[in-house]
This record gives structure tokens, sequence and C-alpha cells, in this order.
């Protein structure tokens, strides 16, 4: 077969090459001027004042921004919490439907419908749920007898990030349970047999077989939410702008504050590329991780 | 017997978390505004009303959004499908020198991993001093580089997967590569391709950092913006944001259980959400 496609290459080459040209170059031109060329533009504003003087006072100024330190702390805690719970959960849900069972589909389908619904409208919905006052949560509890006048929920300087944290828990788990069930679904059936005549148990064979061939598509999975979560915004600037106070300010957050708030550019962008140079370094370990694993995965 | 009993005892305390939320939103856009806040909480037994339906439509500007946001999603996914199925084919099918088809669709996959925020700073001022802040056009221009890079990634895998001996025996009758591409190729990845446009179009729609920055007035704002002015303003209605919360969400459930085969590898390339 490579060797057709040589001969036919061999024959069309150089009009091949410059139909790839020809094809590729409106792509290109369009990707470069939407996101690489505002990149270098960005740089420059990091590196400017308003007058277009050299400085780098934006990326000083960083330094004792004890605001933005605790932003990014705060996202690194989102960050955190919420794919770990998304993980454990999407996991179990993977688990429990990786089987022959009648209604898979409609199940399956059902668990997803959260994914797919624009962010802005999962935080309407959470906002209907958390209210202290006439929400649904605090209705229900009231109507069991509860007192709730403590229960702030995303109101409350103390349980804001974690009701933050929980909504995005509610809508994303399902992306981790579709991820991992497709990647269950296409593990090889022979190390189970032989499992089975050994007569391992479900956690041996959980621990010993299904983890370790799955850690591929765990550490996928992983990376795109992981890149989704440092960026955070839409859910939470409608839930609580940041607030109460700065309890669930994240690291966009803070940038869009400061350059469309404040109108400082200059220094939105130089905080920008802490946020870039954070997700590039995560994400650049975890991609290394995964080639790194994947042969001795294939191998066990 | 006993344990399938168990899994969907499991299953059905998974369900009930997850579709509460959104059950309850569309009962708050069909409730009179004396019912929505009942305590105890109205389940089911509540008279249904669609004045917040009409309210969203005829007093409110949500008709202007649905049109704005359908446009903007729909012709932002069109270019972006031409442009990126084009140089989809050339990155699978036409080989350059030095690993390049390689590098391009790695460099491409790379523009991705740039948090928005990032861009959108430098994009704000770009589109300010074009003049075309609080144009339809700015956000539709924008969605395409936000979503070719997705499209590339989908319509390169479908490529690969048809076998070349397919194009090549075309070629050796003597019909060009496009010719074989629109006659022999195309069709054999219309299905991934439909899949793709409807990712496309979900992106677009969900989409709100962009939006919010670039579409401020209200005949050109989009859905998600429309809604988002509204909730975090002092007093909100609830009944017309949650009409207009389900107007959001209704045609993305549509579109996704249509292309619900394709939506592992959509998603694995970052379909759905940007």
């Amino acid at each position: 077969m490579a060797e057709t496609q040589e001969s036919v290459h061999g024959e069309l080459g150089r009009a091949d090459r410059r139909l790839a040209l020809l094809l590729l170059a409106p792509a290109v031109l369009v990707l470069f001027t939407l996101s690489a060329y505002p990149l270098f533009y960005s740089i420059r504003l990091s590196l400017t004042t308003p007058t277009g003087a050299w400085t780098p006072g934006h990326f000083q100024r960083i330094f004792s921004d004890r605001l933005f330190g605790t932003a990014l702390l705060q996202t690194f805690l989102y960050t955190a919490g919420a794919l770990a719970l998304e993980l454990a959960l999407g996991l179990l849900l993977a688990l429990l439907l990786n089987r022959s069972l009648a209604g898979r589909n409609l199940f399956r389908t059902l668990l997803l419908l959260p994914m797919l619904m624009p962010p802005v409208v999962a935080a309407v919905i959470w906002r209907l749920l958390y209210n202290p006052s006439f929400g649904l949560i605090n209705g229900t509890l009231q109507s069991l007898g509860v007192d709730t006048s403590g229960l702030l929920w995303i109101a409350g300087q103390r349980t804001a990030l974690a009701s933050v944290i929980l909504v995005d828990v509610w809508q994303w788990t399902p992306f981790m349970f579709l991820l991992l069930l497709a990647g269950l679904q296409s593990l090889p059936a022979e190390p189970y047999e032989a499992a089975q005549m050994d007569g391992a148990t479900r956690w041996q064979v959980f621990r010993d077989i299904t983890w370790p061939l799955l850690r591929p598509t765990v550490l996928v999975a992983v990376l795109l939410r992981l890149l989704d979560l440092l960026r955070v915004f839409d859910q939470i600037f409608i839930l609580t702008e940041g607030g109460p106070g700065f309890a669930t300010e994240t690291a966009s957050l803070y940038i869009y504050r400061n350059a469309f708030r404040f109108v400082n550019f200059h220094y939105g962008a130089a905080l920008s590329f802490v946020l870039l140079a954070i997700t590039t370094v995560v994400s650049l370990w975890l991609i290394r991780m995964l080639r790194g694993r994947t042969p001795a995965a294939e191998r066990s | 017997m006993r344990r399938q009993a168990w899994v969907y005892l499991l299953l059905v305390a998974a369900l009930l978390p997850t579709l509460l939320p959104i059950y309850w939103v569309v009962t708050i856009s069909l409730k009179s505004v004396v019912d929505q806040f009942a305590v105890p909480p109205l389940w089911f037994r509540f008279a249904a009303t669609g004045e917040h339906y009409r309210d969203i439509f005829f007093v409110r500007p949500f008709g202007r959004y649905l049109w704005n946001s359908g446009v903007v999603a729909a012709v932002a996914t069109l270019l972006a499908l031409v442009l990126g199925t084009a140089a989809a084919y050339a990155l699978a099918r036409l080989p350059m020198k030095r690993n390049w088809n390689r590098h391009l669709s790695f460099w491409i996959l790379s523009t991705r991993m740039i948090p928005p925020i990032v861009t959108i700073l430098p994009l704000f001022l770009l589109v300010r001093d074009v003049g075309l802040l609080n144009t339809r056009l700015a956000l539709i221009v924008v969605y395409v580089g936000f979503t070719l890079p997705f499209v590339i990634w989908m319509m390169r895998g479908f490529f690969e997967e048809v076998p070349p001996e397919l194009e090549e025996a075309a070629l050796m009758d003597g019909s060009s590569r496009l010719r074989a591409l629109r006659d022999i190729v195309l069709p054999l990845v219309a299905p991934g391709l439909a899949a793709t446009a409807i990712f496309c179009l979900i992106i677009a729609w969900n989409e709100f950092l962009f939006a919010l920055i670039l579409t401020q007035t209200d005949t050109v704002m989009t859905l998600p913006v429309g809604i988002a002015g509204r909730v975090t303003q002092y007093e909100i209605k609830w009944g017309a944001m949650s009409a207009a919360g389900v107007l959001a969400m209704l045609p993305v459930f549509l579109f996704a259980l249509a292309a619900q085969r394709y939506l592992v590898r959509g998603l694995s390339l970052g379909a759905v959400k940007g």
C-alpha cells in the first residue's frame, strides 16, 4: 500500500504539494490571525505602558498582588476539588454502566444532559436551587422542619467555593463518565477471562487489570477537564461574580475584572500570561506522563 | 438478579440529582409567580402558564437574542467547515516534506490550549480598533477561529479512515484530486461531517466569554449574554429567565442526540465546550 501511495505521489508530487498549500493556507491564516497574532500583541501589551513605553512593571506588580494570589489559590482549590469528585463519580458511573443492562442507552443519554447545556444556563438553574430564602434546596429543607437560616450556599463566605464546585461537578461529571465508559468498552476481553479462570476477586480485577489498562483514558480525560477547570469563568460569573467578597474569585475572573472593569489591559495581559504559563506547564506534564505510561500500560 | 437490582438502584440514585435541576427549571418556567417559590415546593401540582414564554418573546428581546445566537452559530459553523475540511484533507492525504503535516496538526491543536481570557484581551482591542465591536460579524470571525482546530482534527480522523485505494483508483483513471475528494471521499465522510457540524453549532451556541465582551447591545447580543445580563441584576424575573434557559438548552439536547454516536470522539477533541 505504501508503494502505491509513493508512486501516485511521485507522479503528482508537485501538483499535490501546491494543492496542499492551497487547501491549508486559508485555515492557517485564520488561526494565525486569531490566535498567534493576538498572543504577540498581548506580549507587547503586558510589557508596555499605556503611552507605549517599555516596562517590566506589570509583571513586577503581580508579585505583590495578594488578590491575584488568592484568586490563583482558589482556582487551584476549585480545579482540584472538582477534578477529584468528577473523576471518582464518573468512574463509578462508568463501571456501573459497563455491563449489559436493559435500558442502558437510555440511562447513558439521560446522564449526559447536564454537560450539553450552556454553562450560563446551568448556573441560572443552580441559582434557583441555592437561593437561601426561596431556593429549592432550602425550601425543601424548611418543609421538612429544618432551620435553614444559616444555610447560605453560594451566598455564604465559607460555603460559596464548595457550592460553585458542586455545580461544576453536576455539569461535568457526565463528561468524565462518557469518556471513561468508552475507554472501558474498548478494553480487551482476554485478561478478564484469564482472571476469571484464576478466580480473582472483583477488587483484584479492578486494581490489576481495569485500572492499569484504563490509565491512558483517565489521563486524557483528566487533561481535558484540567484545561477547562483552570480557565473557569462562565458559571462563576453567573453564580457569584467572584463573591461574596472575594470567596469564589478565580484567575479568569480576576483578569477579566482588571482588563474590562478597571480598564487596565496592560496589567490584565500580564496576569493572563501567568494563567497561560500555569496551564501550559500542567498540560505538558500530563502529556509527558501520558506518552511515558501508555506503552507500559499496553505491555502489562 | 439481586445484583441487577442494586445496579438499577444506584443508577436511579445518580439520575435523580442529574435530572431534578433540569426538571425544576422547566417547572419554574411554567409556574405563575405565586407558585414559583411556594414552601413546601410544588413538585407536580401547579397550574401551568405560558406567560413567561410570552414575556421573553414579546416584552423582552429574547426572540432577537435567539436569532443572533442562531445566525452567529450557523454562519461560523459553515465557514469553519469549509476551511477546516479543506485543511484536514490536506493534512490527512497530502504528505508534505519533513513531517510538516504532523507539526502543523499539533500547532493547530495547541491553539486550543490557550485559555480564552488570554486571547480575548488583544482580540477585543483589535475588534474595537477596526470598528467591529457590537457586530455579529466580529463574533462569527472569532468563532470560526475557535471551532477551526476542532473541525480540522475531527475531519482529519474521518479522512484517515477512508481507504486511500478508493481515491487512488479514481486518480489513476485521470480524475483530479479535488474531483476525487468531491465525488468519492466527501460522500463517505458525510456522517462525520454532519456530526462535526453539530458539535460546532453547540460550541458556538454555548460560548459565553467572547460573546460577553464583543456584544453588548441588544441588537447583536447572543442568548447566553442576554440571560447573563438579567440574572446579575438586582431584581430577577425568575420565570422569564427560566423560560430563556429552557429555550437555550433545548436545541442543544436535540442536536446532541442526533450526533450521539460521535459524541465520545467529539468530546476528546473539545466538542460542546470550546
